[in-house]
């Protein structure tokens, strides 16, 4: 008679090596995951719900009216000027926010004298509770104390204070919504660099060495070498930043909400003043997620590429 | 079962039994309940009512063993709070609106104080005609009209004399002066742009003309008139002749600091605008008068003020205490305005007797007592509805005014904002 080895219990399939690894991994996920479902998740699943009812502010009951919020949306010339002006921002704001951003990273990435103590305070802007940043630059583009036109005057660049060169920056429409982009830029452009930079400092030496061994300039460095090695970090704070750029509701609302004449009204302002301020929290919630759309591509766009270039 | 064990065991379970209680009572353990008043309020312009109103919520919770707790933000943040406090069944027990007042959209969550409303008004020799609209849906009460703040013409009679020209006594008379002064470097203005002051002054000068964005049923829109049309092409006129182009960016603060700077000929603004000016520029402040609301050409004046109210929360765990509060400071009615240095206007016609507090004994003040009997607020000549809440909100009617200011014709203008006005009232009226 030879004796069989007894057959493993289910109790002790739990405790081999493997599965308590992967016990302990998802259990080390698991507050993210909830985190996301319960803070980003279910906000979503309820600005869904609340896009396809007629809720208000006030009432506690809604009732479904399928994609009414949306058309009603859509036909609103607000809705339009609000969509434009948010891409504009978008893209105005991207581009000042790279190049401003690269050139700083590459600053920082100097040896200089006090670079620690540069290297905080670029940050300010970014860590500056945004009221108060605002309403310092509120301040500088007042229409009768402006800092920023006094300066301009006393060079001899303008005329003074009621000649028609003098500028109205939150009055005339367009330097109203340059204005804005101005602040957003301001505020968001050394996060770009500190992203940036965290990309710089991983390339290792040796590679850029050799390149340059090998003859190549500093933009065919940047080109060819750095880009390609950052650019999972480059796509990461691409993403953020867009989301940033897209959702900023402070700024505008603050220096001009929306003003003058609509002209730099973008969707978040319009969402908040019809949801909030006007109770049309259905309605609101549609403008809300027309962003949506503008973001999906990028989030793809970003994602895809990063997994690419991880094989 | 060792110690720790032990003592983790029973403290778990003493504070879960207790939440549980507490979560299906749905209200704090008996020693805290109805012993606590939460208010939430904005910032005062002026902070000395601030300092004054904290004090006396105070004392009169020392008196009735009330632990009371003001709270202040500011006001453009009261809409967002009264939204997350509704949506969260919790929060302050009285809670302030200012300027859009919300009764309309929240009735439903209010405690109906008729009773309050009716006692305080009957002991004061009723309310001003204006006040119920603002606070009664359906026949029933929902709010106090605790204030309202006036937005009168400021106006330099040195500039004006030297000019000679006339008080600014009609918005012709205005136009005129402005027109004169502005080439002596004191032009006028008025916020053409997406704020609460526009939103006001615009709708005075509408409503002195005879226009209206609603008859009094609220119902219907009226916007579309032969006497809008008179506004507009007044307004493009006011601003050709007599501003310059930063009154695109104003905000509600602007034209404070245009008059302070001595710059200004006139301003349409509330009185903070008036003390700003007598902190700042005392030589300014003595040359500046406070003028009746103009009348426009067939000699109407309606000056639209911004409204403040107190309501309750249904889930306020103090009603009665809440209640009690706002009888005890509608008595106090005039201590508030005095603490408001003239800028806090009462409801009650029994606070109208003349002299009234700082007012009636400042000589340039005292116009200011004749201004009840022209006050209106949003909705004028109805009630502020929902519709109009949402209009007012999107600043409709000042982007109609910059428009035309900006060069838009004026039939381009109206299509383009009664399309606004048609596509909202719609919208409320499914709902």
């Amino acid at each position: 008679v030879v004796a069989l080895p007894a057959r493993p219990t289910s109790r002790r399939t739990w405790r081999t090596a493997s599965r308590q690894r992967l016990i302990f991994g998802y259990t080390l996920l698991a507050p993210a995951a909830l985190y996301v479902l319960l803070l980003v998740g279910a906000p979503f699943v309820f600005s869904l719900y609340l896009a396809v009812s007629d809720a208000t502010v006030g009432d506690p009951v809604a009732t479904f009216v399928g994609l009414e919020n949306f058309r009603a949306a859509w036909e609103m010339d607000t809705f339009w000027i609000a969509f434009r002006n948010s891409l504009v921002f978008l893209v105005v704001a991207a581009i000042f926010k790279s190049v401003l951003g690269t050139a700083l990273a590459f600053l920082l990435l100097q040896d200089f004298w006090g670079k620690k103590v540069i290297r905080g305070l670029v940050v300010i802007p970014f860590t500056l509770p945004i009221a108060i940043s605002v309403l310092s630059w509120k301040w500088m583009y007042d229409s009768q104390f402006s800092v920023i036109n006094w300066v301009l005057s006393r060079a001899g660049l303008i005329g003074s204070f009621g000649s028609p060169d003098w500028p109205v920056w939150l009055g005339q429409p367009h330097l109203a919504l340059a204005a804005c982009i101005a602040v957003n830029v301001w505020r968001t452009f050394p996060f770009s660099a500190i992203v940036l930079l965290a990309g710089f400092t991983s390339v290792p030496l040796e590679v850029l060495d050799a390149a340059r061994v090998d003859g190549c300039t500093f933009f065919q460095r940047f080109r060819h070498v750095v880009v390609p090695m950052i650019f999972p970090i480059l796509m990461i704070g691409f993403l953020f930043d867009t989301v940033f750029t897209l959702s900023d509701l402070s700024v505008v609302y603050l220096l001009t909400q929306g003003g003058p004449g609509n002209a730099t009204k973008i969707l978040p302002v319009l969402a908040y003043q019809i949801g909030i301020q006007a109770g049309n929290l259905g309605r609101g919630a549609a403008i809300a997620l027309c962003l949506v759309p503008l973001l999906f591509p990028v989030l793809i766009l970003v994602l895809r590429n990063i997994k690419r270039r991880e094989w | 079962l060792n110690r720790r064990r032990f003592l983790e065991v029973g403290v778990a379970g003493v504070a879960g039994t207790s939440l549980v209680d507490m979560l299906r009572a749905r209200q704090a353990p008996a020693q805290t309940r109805e012993s606590t008043l939460r208010i939430l309020q904005w910032s005062h312009f002026i902070p000395a009512y601030d300092a004054w109103f904290d004090k006396f919520a105070k004392e009169w919770g020392d008196k009735n063993r009330v632990k009371v707790r003001v709270d202040h933000i500011p006001h453009l943040e009261l809409p967002a709070r009264m939204a997350a406090e509704f949506a969260a069944g919790a929060g302050h027990d009285i809670i302030h609106n200012g300027s859009s007042i919300l009764t309309r959209l929240y009735y439903k969550s209010l405690v109906d104080i008729s009773d309050v409303y009716d006692q305080i008004g009957k002991k004061y020799g009723g309310w001003i005609p204006a006040a119920g609209p603002l606070v009664q849906v359906e026949g029933r009460t929902y709010g106090i009209p605790m204030f309202y703040i006036l937005l009168p013409m400021l106006w330099r009679k040195d500039l004006f004399d030297q000019a000679g020209l006339k008080p600014p006594d009609t918005w012709e008379l205005a136009r005129v002066a402005a027109r004169t002064l502005k080439p002596k470097g004191h032009p006028t203005g008025i916020q053409f742009s997406q704020c609460a002051d526009a939103n006001l002054n615009w709708r005075s000068l509408l409503f002195s003309f005879g226009g209206a964005e609603a008859d009094p049923s609220g119902e219907n829109i009226l916007i579309d008139s032969k006497e809008t049309r008179e506004a507009f092409r007044f307004a493009k006129a006011l601003f050709d002749e007599g501003m310059t182009p930063e009154v695109f960016s104003w905000d509600d603060a602007s034209d404070n600091r245009y008059l302070a700077s001595g710059v200004a000929c006139w301003i349409h603004d509330a009185i903070s605008a008036y003390r700003t000016t007598e902190d700042t520029n005392p030589p300014v402040f003595q040359s500046t008068h406070i003028g009746v609301e103009p009348a426009g050409p067939g000699g109407k004046r309606v000056s639209v003020a911004a409204a403040n109210v107190y309501m309750i929360w249904k889930f306020s765990r103090n009603v009665q205490g809440a209640k009690e509060f706002l009888a005890h400071f509608m008595e106090n009615d005039l201590e508030g305005m005095k603490q408001s240095r003239g800028y806090n206007m009462p409801y009650l016609t029994a606070n109208y007797k003349k002299p009234m507090p700082i007012i009636g004994t400042d000589p340039k003040m005292q116009i200011l007592q004749d201004f009840p009997k022209i006050v209106a607020f949003y909705g004028y000549p109805g009630p502020f509805t929902t519709p109009i809440q949402e209009v007012v909100n999107l600043f409709v009617l000042p982007d109609m005014f910059t428009r035309v200011a900006r060069g838009q014709a004026i039939d381009d203008t109206l299509k383009w904002g009664l399309a606004e006005y048609r596509r909202i009232f719609a919208k409320h009226k499914r709902a």
